[in-house]
């Protein structure tokens, strides 16, 4: 994710600066994330929450052989997720958690969560229909 | 139908007092859903309530035979996006192909852009519920996705010349028996698909929608024609389920969400020692007071 953003972030300048039509969109699951391969499993400590939409994002830090790494979860709409039960407060920082996902296109450390659960194998909210994974 | 309750959220309430203040009448007076000086005619359906995405209902075939010839039937409502490259059968002219080849996904990715609202054309399939308030001169469609607020009016109106164009446009609505019929025109350049291919200025969309036969299900076709990047037309088959005693939330979109791609997600954790802290402690004095 972070290769990505250093390629585009001269072409969004030059977007801006042009005053190129900004076309209105909410960012592409299927073309971010890969549905065709298996779920990835992470499990870290929460360094961060957010809670807000479009999407709310799980930052973890995770062990990866001898050093700790950052990995990202993007959650569906909080919107949806409360229906789910969930809420601002369903993890806090310091929680170890275990989020399983699709993954990144580009490899990278960014996953789109499909599920949470505690680190004594406690579900944190309620499953999603497919309909509302999108 | 348009009874104010306490828990509803101001823009529901606001929403509800227009309500009023267009047609004239109390909302406990306007939930009969009957044309105003017209006793004997048959009350339209009430499409009113908290409707959530289900597409597992069937396509409703009423519906369904009445779409203009030359149309590609979009199947991508709900969970399901196409992949880039991929636009369900609609024949794109040679701009709008070129386009969608050099569309970077990572643009939608900015600050600038992960708060806009897309059009109707996209909005009304994605997997969120939405909220109808029904008169008999004008009808509310709140939908959850980016707190959009959709305004059918029934009156015969048209819009003025200077009308904007917006994510939601100008809607004019009327009955084919228990069909709304509703035509939407003033929509702002946005996406189609998802992945690339937008419709312009000049789109044109025309929806019906009807209950289902136990009042549980609320069916819809959503048809959009875009001559300028489209060589044929498109639709999408929508189907709610009704649930009672449900709201809307607020979206209140987040544009600081963005930033999380740019962040970089694969750095090792910085280590707390005294290079560190400085940092950091150099960060927290570049915040901004509160």
């Amino acid at each position: 994710m972070f290769s990505y953003c250093k390629r585009c972030g001269s072409l969004m300048m030059a977007l801006i600066l042009t005053g190129a039509p900004l076309a209105r969109a909410h960012h592409s699951f299927a073309v971010f994330f890969d549905t065709d391969s298996q779920l990835r499993k992470v499990t870290g400590v929460v360094k961060e929450f957010r809670f807000t939409n479009p999407h709310g994002v799980v930052t973890l830090v995770v062990v990866e052989g001898n050093r700790e790494v950052i990995w990202r979860a993007e959650t569906n709409s909080p919107s949806i997720l409360r229906r789910h039960g969930w809420s601002p407060d369903s993890i806090h920082v310091g929680d170890k958690v275990t989020i399983e996902g699709w993954p990144a296109r580009d490899g990278s450390k960014y996953l789109r969560m499909r599920s949470a659960t505690r680190a004594n194998g406690e579900p944190i909210g309620t499953p999603m229909t497919a309909v509302q994974e999108k | 139908m348009c009874r104010v309750e306490r828990t509803l959220l101001p823009t529901i309430i606001s929403i509800a007092v227009s309500l009023v203040g267009i047609t004239g009448c109390t909302p406990r007076q306007q939930a009969a859903v009957q044309p105003p000086g017209n006793a004997a005619a048959a009350p339209h359906p009430d499409l009113s309530g908290f409707w959530n995405l289900d597409s597992k209902i069937p396509r409703e075939e009423s519906l369904m035979k009445r779409v203009a010839p030359n149309t590609a039937f979009l199947d991508d409502t709900g969970a399901k996006e196409f992949p880039k490259g991929e636009f369900g059968g609609l024949k794109l002219k040679p701009a709008a192909l070129e386009a969608t080849r050099t569309w970077n996904p990572h643009d939608q990715l900015t600050p600038e852009k992960a708060c806009k609202a897309p059009s109707i054309v996209y909005a009304m399939q994605g997997p969120f519920p939405i909220e109808v308030f029904q008169s008999d001169r004008l009808i509310v469609i709140k939908l959850e996705y980016y707190d959009m607020v959709r305004m059918i009016f029934l009156d015969g109106r048209k819009a003025e010349e200077s009308y904007p164009d917006s994510p939601t446009g100008f809607s004019a609505g009327h009955w084919e028996g228990d069909t709304l019929v509703v035509e939407t025109t003033h929509l702002e350049p946005a996406t189609i698909t998802n992945n690339g291919l937008d419709h312009t200025g000049h789109v044109r969309v025309l929806e019906r929608f009807k209950l289902g036969d136990d009042g549980k299900e609320l069916l819809a076709t959503q048809e959009f024609e875009d001559p300028e990047i489209l060589d044929n037309r498109g639709v999408r088959f929508i189907a709610w389920r009704k649930q009672p005693g449900q709201h809307v939330f607020p979206y209140e979109c987040d544009p600081g969400f963005a930033g999380n791609y740019s962040q970089g997600s694969d750095s090792p954790v910085e280590s707390p020692g005294p290079a560190a802290a400085a940092r950091r402690k150099t960060a927290r004095s570049a915040q901004p007071r509160q």
